[in-house]
C-alpha cells in the first residue's frame, strides 16, 4: 500500500536505509527516484534472486538477459551474422483499469526495447488472459474487447505484423487481466547498439527524443507493484500513460535513419528506451551500466505542459521517448534528423529531440532545476540490485484420481461439438484478423496458417524465423511446476510443427503477492519448470519480465502464469510446413505419445471434472520425436502438420480441416481409424482423442510413405491413425461427422466478442 | 532508361519498403520520396502512394495527405498523363485529393473508403481481387488477362465504397469499377466482400485510366514465401502471386 | 423523452486539431485556432447531473486521464462551430455522433457561416459520407 504520508510505496526498512546512505532526509525528487527504482517492478528485488536459476547461454545466444532485450542468432546472409531481438513484458494492471490505452502502451513499450538494440521491428506478439466475457455489459467483456483494440490501433499503425498470440478466459483473471506483449527485431550482430554509454563516454551529450513530457503515467513503476482494488481504480488512471503510435511510427524510422547515419561512420553509442522511472531511470541506467554518472539539466526537458514539478519531469512515465548517448560532435546532425528532416515538432506538440544532460565520470547522479540541485546521489546505490528474501511454501498438487479410463454417457459428437465450441478451443480468427499480421509483406505464416508467426525477414535471404507462445491456466491450477514445463514444451513444439528449429526463448512470469508464501512458492517452483525444460530442449532464456501483484483487493490471485514465447530458426525457410489438409489419399500420423491423462483437459473442464494429473512429458522421447520433425520437414515430407494442443487429437484433426472448407477450394476430411488399432488398448478412446499430451499429427503424402517410415523407424510413437479423404466429414471408424457443421460451432462463440 | 517510379512517404506512412521491393523486383525503377523531399517529385514519372496511416488520418483517411504539398506534385502529374497508384491508405489520398473516380473537382472528393460495414473494425483478411473492366480500360492492366484473379489482403478499417446513388451508377456505368472481390474460383457474390463496399468495389479507376486507387494489398502476398503452398519444388525467393499487377503496372510506367 | 446533449474534448494537446489549423491555413482561410469535440446527442437521457456522470463512466467513450466532459444546453452547433455527422453510420440506437469543429480569427472572434462552410467544403466535410451542420 502506498504510503500516505509520502505518497511512494517504499517501506520504512527502506527509507531508514536511503537517510543513512544520503545522511540526510532525502529530496521530494530523490524519493521519488527511489520509490521509482527500488519498485518491484524495476528491481526485481523479491524475484531476482530465484530468476538465476534459468539457463541463460548457449550457442545462439548473442546476447542474453542484461539489457533492454536479448539478442538470438538466426543465420548468415552476404557473410553478415544475422540476430533477431527478442523482448517480452506485461502491461497487465493498466489494461485491466483503462484497457485500451493500457493494452496500446504495452505494445509501445516492447517496441521501444526492440528498437533501442539498433533494430528494425519485425514483428509483436500478444499472450492475453482475460475473465467471464459472456455478460457483455461486464467490465470483463470491456477489459476483453479494449485491451484487443488497444493492441490492433497501436500495432497496426506502427507499421509491425502481429504474427502470434494466445488468449485464456477463465474467472480467475475477472478482476486482474494479463497482457502481455512480446517485440521482435532484426539486427546485423556488427550492428547492435547497447543500453549503455560506452567506453571513453566521459562528457558525451544525453539526449532525449520523443513525445513532449507531460504528466501522465507518474507514479506507474510502484502502481504496477500494487494490488488492484476497486476504489484505486479511479485514482490510478491518472498512472497510465496516453499512448501515441503516429508519433512512434515516425520515431522509428527517424531512428532508423540515424541507425544508417552511425554505421556509415562506424560509431558506438548507447540508447535506451524510456519505461519505468522516466528520465531518471533511463538516463541513470544507461549511464551506470558503463560505469559513470549524469548529471541532467530538467529545464531543458521539452514539454508539453508549463509548470511541472521537477519530480514529475524526472519520474513520470510519458510514452514514446527514448535517450540517446552522443560524442557532442555528431549530436547536432542527429538532432537535425528528428526535428527537421523528420520533423518530429509537426507531428506531435512539441515532440523533438533535445540535449538534457552530461555524461559524467564522477559516479553520481545529479538533476538540476530552475538553479538548484535537486538530487545528487551515488548513481550504483539507485540503480544497484536491492533484494528482499521472502519466504515461501511448496504448492500441493493434488492427488491424480487415476488411470481409469473416462466413462462419459455421453455420446462423441456431442462430446466434440462441446470441445469445440470451448472457449479455450474455439476459432480465435475474430480477435486475431483485427490485427495487422501481413505488413511489412514478409509474412510468410500468419496467424491460423500455422502453429507459429513465421517471417522471412531479410529482403533476398532464405533465412526465416518463427515465433510462438504459450502457457496453460488450467495446466497451471493443477500444478505450477509441471505447467511451466508445459509451457515450453508447447512453443517449442509449435515451432518444431512448422518445420523451425527452436534457437530460444523468452519468459513472463504473471504471479500473484509475492508477500504471500503460498503465492511465492507457486513463482518458485515455476521457475523450477521453466528451468528444466528449457534445459531439455536447449533453449536458453535471453530475455523476460516478472509481473507481481496480480491479486485483487479481496485477495484474489490470478493462476500461476508462466507465459514463454519460443523463437524458432530457418536456413531455407521453404522448408515451412502450413497446417491446413493439401489433398485427399494421405496417411495421417499421430507423432506422440498416448497417456491416460486427462487432468487440465477442455474434456474435463467441459464435463466439471477437476480431478486428475496432468500429462507427463519423457523429454527423450519428445526429443527423438522433434529430430524426426525436423528431417522430415527438411525432406519435404510434411504436407502439413499441427502440434495437439488444446482440445486434443481429434480438435487438431479439426482444425487441419477447416481451412478446406472456404468457398473455392476443395474440402478435405479425414477418415480416422478406430483409436483401439494404434493404442491397442494402452489408454481408452476418450483419452486419445482428447487427452492433451503434446506431440502432433502429420499429414505424408502415399508415395512418400516410405521415405517418411525409413525416418521414423527408430524413433517410438509414431502412429499411422488414418487417411484424408475427398468428402467434408471426420469419420473415426464408422462414425461420421460434418465437417461444416463442426466448424460453426467452432466458429460461433469469440464472434459475439469480437463481431 | 527505365522510366523512375516515386513511391510516397508521407508522415504515419507504413508500407514503403515492401512496395519498393516489389515495386524493383517486378523491373520498376523505385525510389522512395519522403515528406521532407517532396521537391523532387516532378523528376519522376509515375508515382505510388502505399498504405499506412498518413498524418494519422486525421480528420478523415486520406484528408490532410490529400493536401499535403507532395500531392500537388502528384495532381500535376496525373494531369500530364503520368500513372498514380495508390494501394490502401494511399488510395484513401487518391478519392480525397479527387483524382479517382475523377468525376469532381480535384481535392473536392464525391466518393470515399469508408468504415467498414457490417461492424466498423479493422480486418486483416485474404481476399481475391477480379478484374472487372476490359484490360485495354488503362494501362495499369494491359498485362493482366481478361477476369484476371489477383490474390492479396485487405487490411483494413476503412475500406467500403461509399458514395450517393447517383455517384454509384456513374462509377458502374462510367466503367470505374477496376477491381471486385470475388472468392478464391472467381465467383462472385456479397459473402466475397469483406467490408460490405459498395458495388463490391475493391479498386476505382479515373476516366483516363492513369490513376488507380485499390484499398487491398498485392504486395503483401506478392512473394511466393509470402503464400509457400503456392511453391513449386523449393523456389520461395520469386515475386508471384499479387506481383502479377505490379508487373502489369510496372510494364506500363516503362512502355 | 429527455433529449441532452455533450461535448468530450481532450485536455492533452489536440494535435488532429493543429493539423486541421494548418492546413485551413495552407488553404489561405482566415483561422487562428480550430477547436474540436466529440458531441454526443442521447434520447431519452434523464437528468442533466445523472446524463454526465453515466457519460463519464462509459469507458470507450471517456477517460479522465485525456478527456473533459460539458453538458451542452442546445442540440445545435455554438456561434463559430459546425457538427460534422457521418450519414450511414451505425450509431447505436437512440444516440448521434458529431464530431464539432469551432474555428476562431485571429480576435478570438468566431467564423461566420461563410468561413465554416468554406472550411467544410475544402476540408472537413467529405459530402459522398457526412452531411455538415451549422449553427
Amino acid at each position: 500500500m502506498a504510503n500516505a504520508a509520502t505518497n511512494v510505496a517504499l517501506r520504512p526498512d527502506e527509507l531508514q536505509r536511503i537517510a543513512e546512505k544520503l545522511g540526510r532526509e532525502p529530496t521530494v525528487v530523490e524519493l521519488h527516484a527511489f520509490d521509482a527504482q527500488w519498485s518491484e517492478h524495476c528491481s526485481y528485488k523479491s524475484s531476482r534472486h530465484h530468476l538465476k536459476n534459468l539457463p541463460t547461454t548457449g550457442p545462439s545466444v548473442i546476447l542474453g538477459p542484461a539489457e533492454d532485450s536479448g539478442i538470438l542468432y538466426i543465420g548468415d546472409h552476404n557473410g553478415e551474422r544475422y540476430g533477431v531481438v527478442i523482448a517480452h513484458e506485461s502491461h497487465n494492471h493498466p489494461s485491466q483499469v483503462v484497457p485500451f490505452e493500457g493494452a496500446a502502451t504495452g505494445i509501445g513499450g516492447i517496441v521501444r526495447d526492440v528498437v533501442c538494440m539498433g533494430a528494425e521491428v519485425i514483428a509483436v506478439a500478444d499472450p492475453l488472459r482475460f475473465g467471464r466475457v459472456e455478460d457483455p455489459s461486464s467490465h470483463q467483456r470491456y477489459v476483453a474487447q479494449g485491451a484487443v483494440d488497444g493492441i490492433s490501433a497501436y500495432g497496426n499503425a506502427i507499421g509491425v505484423p502481429n504474427i502470434a498470440g494466445d488468449v485464456y478466459f477463465d474467472e480467475r483473471f475477472d478482476d486482474n487481466c494479463l497482457v502481455n506483449v512480446v517485440a521482435m527485431g532484426l539486427v546485423k550482430e556488427s550492428e547492435i547498439i547497447h543500453s549503455y554509454a560506452p567506453k571513453d563516454a566521459n562528457g558525451w551529450d544525453i539526449v532525449l527524443v520523443g513525445k513532449a513530457t507531460d504528466p501522465s503515467g507518474f507514479g506507474g513503476a510502484s502502481f504496477s507493484s500494487l494490488t488492484l482494488d476497486a476504489a484505486d481504480e479511479e485514482s490510478n488512471k491518472g498512472a497510465v500513460q496516453v499512448p501515441d503510435p503516429f508519433l512512434k511510427n515516425v520515431l522509428m524510422r527517424a531512428s532508423y535513419r540515424v541507425f544508417a547515419y552511425l554505421r556509415e561512420r562506424k560509431l558506438t553509442v548507447g540508447f535506451k528506451d524510456l519505461g519505468a522511472g522516466g528520465i531518471m531511470g533511463c538516463s541513470a541506467e544507461i549511464c551506470s551500466a558503463g560505469g559513470y554518472g549524469a548529471t541532467i539539466d530538467l529545464d531543458a526537458v521539452n514539454l508539453a505542459v508549463e509548470n511541472l514539478k521537477p519530480e514529475v519531469i524526472a519520474i513520470g512515465e510519458t510514452q514514446e521517448r527514448l535517450i540517446w548517448v552522443l560524442p557532442p560532435e555528431i549530436t547536432a546532425d542527429v538532432l537535425r534528423i528528428y526535428n527537421d528532416e523528420y520533423t518530429l515538432p509537426e507531428i506531435a506538440h512539441n515532440a523533438r529531440a533535445v540535449v538534457i544532460g552530461k555524461v559524467t565520470s564522477d559516479p553520481r547522479y545529479v538533476l538540476r532545476y530552475r538553479g538548484e540541485t535537486v538530487m545528487d546521489v551515488d548513481i550504483e546505490f539507485l540503480t544497484g540490485s536491492i533484494r528482499d528474501e521472502l519466504p515461501y511454501t511448496q504448492p500441493q498438487v493434488p492427488p491424480g484420481a487415476g488411470e481409469r479410463p473416462l466413462v462419459t454417457g455421453v455420446q462423441l459428437d456431442e462430446l466434440l461439438e462441446r470441445v469445440l465450441g470451448h472457449r479455450d478451443v474455439c476459432s480465435r480468427e475474430y480477435l486475431y484478423r483485427r490485427y495487422d499480421g501481413v505488413v511489412r509483406g514478409c509474412t510468410v505464416l500468419e496467424r491460423g496458417a500455422g502453429d507459429a508467426g513465421v517471417l522471412a525477414p531479410v529482403p533476398g535471404s532464405p533465412l526465416g524465423v518463427a515465433l510462438a507462445v504459450a502457457g496453460n491456466p488450467r495446466f497451471a491450477k493443477l500444478d505450477p511446476q509441471l505447467a511451466a514445463e508445459h509451457a515450453v514444451y508447447e512453443a517449442v513444439r509449435a515451432v518444431v510443427a512448422v518445420g523451425g528449429r527452436p534457437v530460444g526463448l523468452t519468459d513472463c512470469l504473471n504471479f500473484g503477492n509475492p508477500r504471500k508464501p503460498d503465492h511465492l512458492g507457486e513463482f518458485v517452483v515455476a521457475i523450477d519448470g521453466l528451468a528444466r525444460a528449457a534445459a531439455a530442449f536447449g533453449t536458453p532464456y535471453v530475455s523476460g519480465n516478472v509481473s507481481l501483484y496480480n491479486e485483487s483487493a479481496g485477495g484474489k490471485a490470478i493462476p500461476a502464469s508462466p507465459i514463454v514465447a519460443c523463437v524458432g530458426a530457418f536456413d531455407d525457410v521453404s522448408r515451412v510446413v502450413t497446417m491446413p489438409f493439401k489433398a485427399a489419399g494421405s496417411i495421417l500420423y499421430f507423432i506422440g505419445r498416448p497417456q491416460a491423462a486427462l487432468g487440465g483437459s477442455v474434456l474435463l473442464d467441459e464435463l466439471g471434472r477437476h480431478e486428475s494429473v496432468l500429462p507427463r512429458i519423457d523429454y527423450d522421447l519428445v526429443r527423438a520425436q522433434h529430430a524426426l520433425m525436423a528431417r522430415a520437414a527438411d525432406a519435404n515430407l510434411l504436407r502439413a502438420s499441427h502440434k495437439l494442443g488444446n482440445g486434443g487429437l481429434l480438435v487438431a484433426l479439426c482444425e487441419m480441416a477447416f481451412p478446406t472448407l472456404r468457398r473455392g477450394h476443395a474440402p478435405i476430411g479425414v477418415q480416422l481409424d478406430e483409436p483401439w488399432q494404434w493404442t491397442h488398448g494402452a489408454v481408452g478412446d476418450l483419452e486419445a482423442l482428447f487427452a492433451e499430451t503434446g506431440g502432433f499429427v502429420v499429414e505424408v503424402a502415399a508415395n512418400d510413405v516410405e521415405a517418411f517410415e525409413g525416418f521414423a523407424d527408430d524413433v517410438e510413437g509414431v502412429w499411422e491413425i488414418g487417411v484424408t479423404i475427398d468428402r467434408p466429414v471426420l469419420a473415426v471408424d464408422t462414425e461420421a461427422f460434418d465437417l461444416h457443421r463442426l466448424r460453426d460451432v467452432w466458429s460461433a462463440p469469440l464472434r459475439e466478442v469480437y463481431p | 532508361m527505365s522510366k523512375r517510379i516515386a513511391v510516397l512517404v508521407f508522415p504515419g506512412t507504413n508500407s514503403e519498403e515492401e512496395t519498393v521491393r516489389l515495386l524493383r523486383a517486378c523491373g520498376g525503377d523505385a525510389h522512395l520520396v519522403h515528406w521532407s523531399h517532396g521537391k523532387l517529385l516532378p523528376g519522376f514519372d509515375a508515382y505510388v502512394l502505399p498504405g499506412g496511416f498518413a498524418y494519422e488520418d486525421r480528420i478523415r483517411a486520406g484528408a490532410i495527405a490529400a493536401h499535403d504539398e507532395m500531392m500537388d506534385y502528384v495532381i500535376e502529374g496525373a494531369r500530364a498523363g503520368k500513372l498514380v497508384y495508390g494501394i490502401c491508405n494511399g488510395a484513401q489520398i487518391l478519392l480525397e485529393a479527387g483524382l479517382v473516380p475523377g468525376t469532381g473537382e480535384v481535392r473536392r472528393p464525391t466518393a470515399a473508403f469508408t468504415r467498414n460495414g457490417p461492424v466498423p473494425h479493422f480486418i486483416n483478411t485474404h481476399v481475391w481481387l477480379k478484374l472487372a473492366v476490359d484490360p485495354q480500360r488503362s494501362p495499369m492492366l494491359r498485362g493482366l488477362e481478361r477476369d484476371a484473379l489477383i490474390p492479396a489482403w485487405a487490411s483494413h478499417g476503412e475500406g467500403r465504397l461509399a458514395a450517393s446513388e447517383a455517384e454509384l451508377r456513374a462509377l458502374r456505368e462510367g466503367g470505374h469499377v477496376a477491381f471486385v472481390y470475388a472468392h478464391a474460383d472467381g465467383s462472385v457474390d456479397d459473402t466475397a466482400i469483406p467490408n460490405q463496399a459498395a458495388l463490391g468495389c475493391a479498386a476505382l479507376v479515373n476516366r483516363e485510366g492513369n490513376v488507380l486507387a485499390m484499398m487491398p494489398h498485392p504486395e503483401r502476398d506478392g512473394w511466393t514465401f509470402n503464400h509457400p503452398d503456392r511453391r513449386r519444388g523449393n523456389a520461395i525467393l520469386e515475386p508471384s502471386g499479387g506481383a502479377v499487377f505490379f508487373r502489369s503496372f510496372v510494364q506500363a510506367v516503362n512502355a | 423523452m429527455t433529449q441532452r446533449m455533450c461535448a468530450i474534448t481532450l485536455k492533452i494537446p489536440d494535435n488532429a486539431a493543429y493539423t486541421t489549423l494548418t492546413t485551413l491555413q495552407r488553404l489561405g482561410l482566415p483561422v487562428a485556432r480550430v477547436e474540436r469535440s466529440e458531441i454526443w446527442v442521447v434520447d431519452d437521457a434523464g437528468d442533466a447531473d445523472d446524463f454526465a456522470a453515466r457519460m463519464e463512466r462509459n469507458e470507450t467513450l471517456f477517460n479522465p486521464n485525456k478527456h473533459r466532459l460539458a453538458v451542452l444546453d442546445a442540440n445545435a452547433p455554438r456561434a463559430g462551430e459546425m457538427w460534422i455527422e457521418e450519414t450511414g453510420a451505425h450509431a447505436p440506437h437512440g444516440r448521434r455522433r458529431y464530431v464539432g469543429w469551432r474555428l476562431l480569427d485571429r480576435d478570438g472572434k468566431p467564423a461566420d457561416r461563410a468561413l465554416l462552410r468554406e472550411a467544410a467544403e475544402r476540408l472537413l466535410c467529405n459530402p459522398a459520407i457526412e452531411k455538415a451542420h451549422y449553427a
